[in-house]
C-alpha cells in the first residue's frame, strides 16, 4: 500500500508550529514539511488528473493554502490530513472543469505513451481510456464521497481516513459501500454515454 | 447472540477493519458471510477500476526545484495581495486606478528654483515603472495600530473638494468626447461593446510632518527623515474626466461587480474584456519649497530600495513630466514598446485568474492604458497604433 504512511507516518505538528510559520518566522519548519509531505501530495494528484504540469501547480496549490490558512483550532494539526483532502478536493475541482476534461483527453494518452513507448501502444490507450472514465466518473461523484473512494484506493486505513475527512471511524465502512455503489452508477452511465 | 452486521460491517470487514466482537459475529454467522461475498464482488469491481489510484513507479519532481517554486508564488502572492489591499484605500481610487498616488507620494517635480508659493508642477508627460516592495507596506494596510494610524492620518489630511461621482455612459465616442472635454480616441475597425465617462476630482492634502514621521517611527523607519519642509505644506491635485472603453464582454462600471472598471476585467467571467482608458492630465499643485525628491527618496526607500538604489533613480526622473507607476517587485515585469508614434510601457504580471497586461502610455497630454487578461499583450500594441 504505497500510501499508507501517507498520513499515518506525518509528525502531527503543534499549532504552535504552524502558526510561526504563517508569521514568517520559521519558513525553515514549513520547508522541512513541504518536502516531507512533497512526493505524496503530487503523486496523489499525478493519479487523479494524468497531466505531470497539472499535477504540479495544483499540489503547490495545496501547499500554498496550507501556508495561507487561519491557525487551526485544533491542539494537535494533521498537516498531511489536511494536505490530503485539500489535494484530492483540487484534484476533482480541476477534472470538474470543461476545459481540464479536454485537456485530459488530449494529454493522458499522450503522456502514457511518452513513458512507455516500446509497450503496446492499443493497449496503453485503452487503459488511458478505462482511467478517464473512471476519473469522469469521480467527478460527476458528491465530492466527499470521491475523497473517501480516492482516499480508501490509495491504501489508507479507515481511522486517517476518519481524520481527515472529520468523520468517526466506524462511519468510514457503510460511507465507504454507499461511494463505490454511487461511483458504479456514474462510471456505467458515462460508458454508455460514450458508446458509438 | 448479537444481531446480523449491517452491510456496512461487512464492507469494512472487507478491509479488515472490523472490531473483534464483530468480526467473532461474522466468523459464526453463515448468513452474514453469503452477505459478506456478495459485497465483496461488488467492491471488487470499483477496486479494479480504481487501481490505478494505488501505483506507486511514477517519478516525482525534485523538491529542491518544487519548494523554489513554491517560495516564488508565496512572494508573489503577497505581493499582489498588497498591491490590491493599498490600491483599494478610497483615497487612492479617487486618482483613477491608483495613478492618483503615485503623483501625491512619488512624482512631484523638484523644481525649486522658481519663484511663488504655489506652483502647478506636474504635468504628465511619460510613464515611469518603478518595481515596489509591496510586502513592505502590510502593516499599514492591516487592521493594527499602524494601520490604524496611516488611515487616521489619511483621513485627517485629505479634504476631498469634488468626488468622481458615478460613471456615465456615453453612445458614442463623439458623446463621450463632450462629456469628457477632450478628444476621445477609438481603435481603427473595433467596435466598444461600453463607453463610460467617469467625472473630474479634485482635492487637496496638508502635510503634518510629526504624524507622518511618528508613523515611520512605528514602522521601525526611523532611519528616514522627513524634510522640514514637508509640515503643514499643501498640496492640491485635480484629475481631469476620464473615458473608458471596453472591448469585448466586460462588467458595467458602478455595477456593484467591482470598485472599478478596470480591477472588475480580472474576473474570471470576464477573459475576453480589453479596457482602453483615457485621461488629461492630472494637474498637481504643491509649495514651491517643498522637497520633493526627498520625499521620493523616503518612498522608495520605504517600498524595498536601498538609499543607493533610491538616490540614483530619483535622479533618473523628470519630476516635472513623469508619472510613476509602482509594480510588485516580484510579480510583474515590464518593457518598453513603441506604441502610437511614441514609447509606451507595456506591463505584465501572474494573478489567480490568469496572466493579465497593461499597456500605458502618453500623448498630447493624454495618458493611455489599455489592460486585459492572457498573454496576448500583442493585441494592445495594435489596438495603440490602430487609434486614427
Amino acid at each position: 500500500m504505497p500510501y499508507k504512511s501517507m498520513i499515518g507516518s506525518m509528525k502531527h505538528l503543534k499549532t504552535g508550529a504552524l502558526e510561526t510559520v504563517q508569521t514568517g518566522s520559521s519558513s525553515s519548519e514549513f520547508e522541512a514539511l513541504f518536502r516531507e509531505h512533497w512526493p505524496q501530495v503530487y503523486r496523489t494528484l499525478y493519479r487523479l488528473v494524468g497531466d505531470p504540469a497539472e499535477a504540479e501547480d495544483l499540489a503547490l496549490e495545496a501547499f500554498l493554502r496550507l501556508y495561507q490558512q487561519p491557525p487551526p483550532r485544533e491542539k494537535e494539526f494533521n498537516p498531511g490530513g489536511w494536505l490530503y483532502r485539500v489535494a484530492t478536493n483540487l484534484g476533482l475541482q480541476s477534472i470538474r472543469s470543461w476545459r481540464r476534461r479536454e485537456h485530459y483527453e488530449l494529454t493522458a494518452g499522450k503522456y502514457a505513451l511518452e513513458e512507455t513507448p516500446e509497450d503496446h501502444p492499443a493497449e496503453i490507450m485503452a487503459q488511458e481510456e478505462e482511467r478517464r472514465l473512471v476519473r469522469l466518473a469521480l467527478a460527476r461523484m458528491n465530492e466527499r464521497q470521491a475523497q473517501l473512494l480516492i482516499m480508501r484506493h490509495s491504501g489508507l486505513p479507515y481511522k486517517e481516513i476518519a481524520r481527515s475527512l472529520g468523520l468517526a471511524p466506524t462511519s468510514i465502512g457503510p460511507l465507504l459501500l454507499r461511494a463505490e455503489r454511487e461511483f458504479e452508477k456514474h462510471y456505467r452511465a458515462l460508458a454508455q454515454e460514450e458508446l458509438p | 447472540m448479537r444481531k446480523h452486521l449491517t452491510d456496512g460491517e461487512l464492507r469494512a470487514a472487507l478491509d479488515g477493519e472490523l472490531e473483534a466482537l464483530q468480526l467473532q459475529h461474522l466468523d459464526a454467522c453463515i448468513a452474514c458471510q453469503g452477505r459478506a461475498q456478495l459485497l465483496q464482488k461488488e467492491s471488487q469491481k470499483a477496486a479494479s477500476r480504481l487501481a490505478f489510484l494505488a501505483s506507486a513507479d511514477e517519478p516525482v519532481p525534485a523538491a529542491q526545484r518544487a519548494w523554489d517554486r513554491f517560495s516564488q508564488q508565496v512572494v508573489m502572492k503577497k505581493e499582489i495581495s498588497m498591491f490590491k489591499k493599498w490600491f483599494a484605500f478610497p483615497v487612492i481610487r479617487f486618482g483613477t486606478a491608483g495613478l492618483l498616488i503615485l503623483a501625491l507620494v512619488l512624482a512631484f517635480p523638484g523644481t525649486r528654483a522658481l519663484a511663488g508659493e504655489l506652483l502647478n508642477l506636474f504635468r504628465v508627460q511619460q510613464v515611469q515603472v518603478v518595481p515596489v516592495d509591496f510586502t513592505g507596506l502590510e502593516q499599514l494596510t492591516g487592521d493594527g495600530a499602524l494601520g490604524n494610524q496611516f488611515t487616521a492620518l489619511i483621513s485627517d489630511s485629505v479634504d476631498m473638494q469634488q468626488e468622481p461621482g458615478e460613471p456615465v455612459q456615453a453612445a458614442s465616442a463623439d458623446e463621450a468626447s463632450q462629456l469628457a472635454g477632450f478628444t476621445v480616441r477609438i481603435p481603427s475597425g473595433m467596435t466598444p461593446s461600453q463607453i463610460n465617462v467617469t467625472g473630474g476630482a479634485a482635492f487637496s492634502m496638508t502635510l503634518d510632518r510629526t504624524k507622518a514621521q511618528a508613523l515611520l517611527d512605528e514602522a521601525g523607519r526611523s532611519d528616514l527623515v522627513l524634510p522640514a519642509s514637508v509640515d503643514g505644506a499643501e498640496i492640491s491635485v485635480d484629475i481631469p474626466a476620464s473615458v473608458s472603453v471596453a472591448f469585448g464582454t466586460c462588467p458595467k462600471p458602478g455595477s456593484g461587480e467591482s470598485g472599478n472598471h478596470e480591477q472588475s476585467i480580472t474576473e474570471r467571467r470576464y477573459p475576453n474584456c480589453v479596457i482602453l482608458a483615457q485621461i488629461p492630465s492630472p494637474s498637481v499643485n504643491a509649495p514651491a519649497d517643498l522637497d520633493i525628491e526627498a520625499l521620493a527618496r523616503i518612498g522608495l526607500e520605504f517600498t524595498g530600495m536601498s538609499p543607493e538604489e533610491a538616490t540614483e533613480f530619483t535622479s533618473t526622473v523628470n519630476w516635472t513630466s513623469t508619472l510613476l507607476v509602482p509594480i510588485p517587485r516580484n510579480a510583474a515585469i515590464h518593457e518598453q514598446v513603441s506604441v502610437d508614434g511614441v514609447t509606451g510601457t507595456l506591463i505584465q504580471r501572474p494573478s489567480e485568474e490568469g496572466p493579465q497586461f497593461a499597456l500605458l502610455w502618453v500623448k498630447d497630454g493624454i495618458l493611455y492604458a489599455i489592460s486585459g487578461l492572457g498573454t496576448n499583450s500583442q493585441q494592445a500594441i495594435e489596438m495603440a497604433n490602430s487609434l486614427p
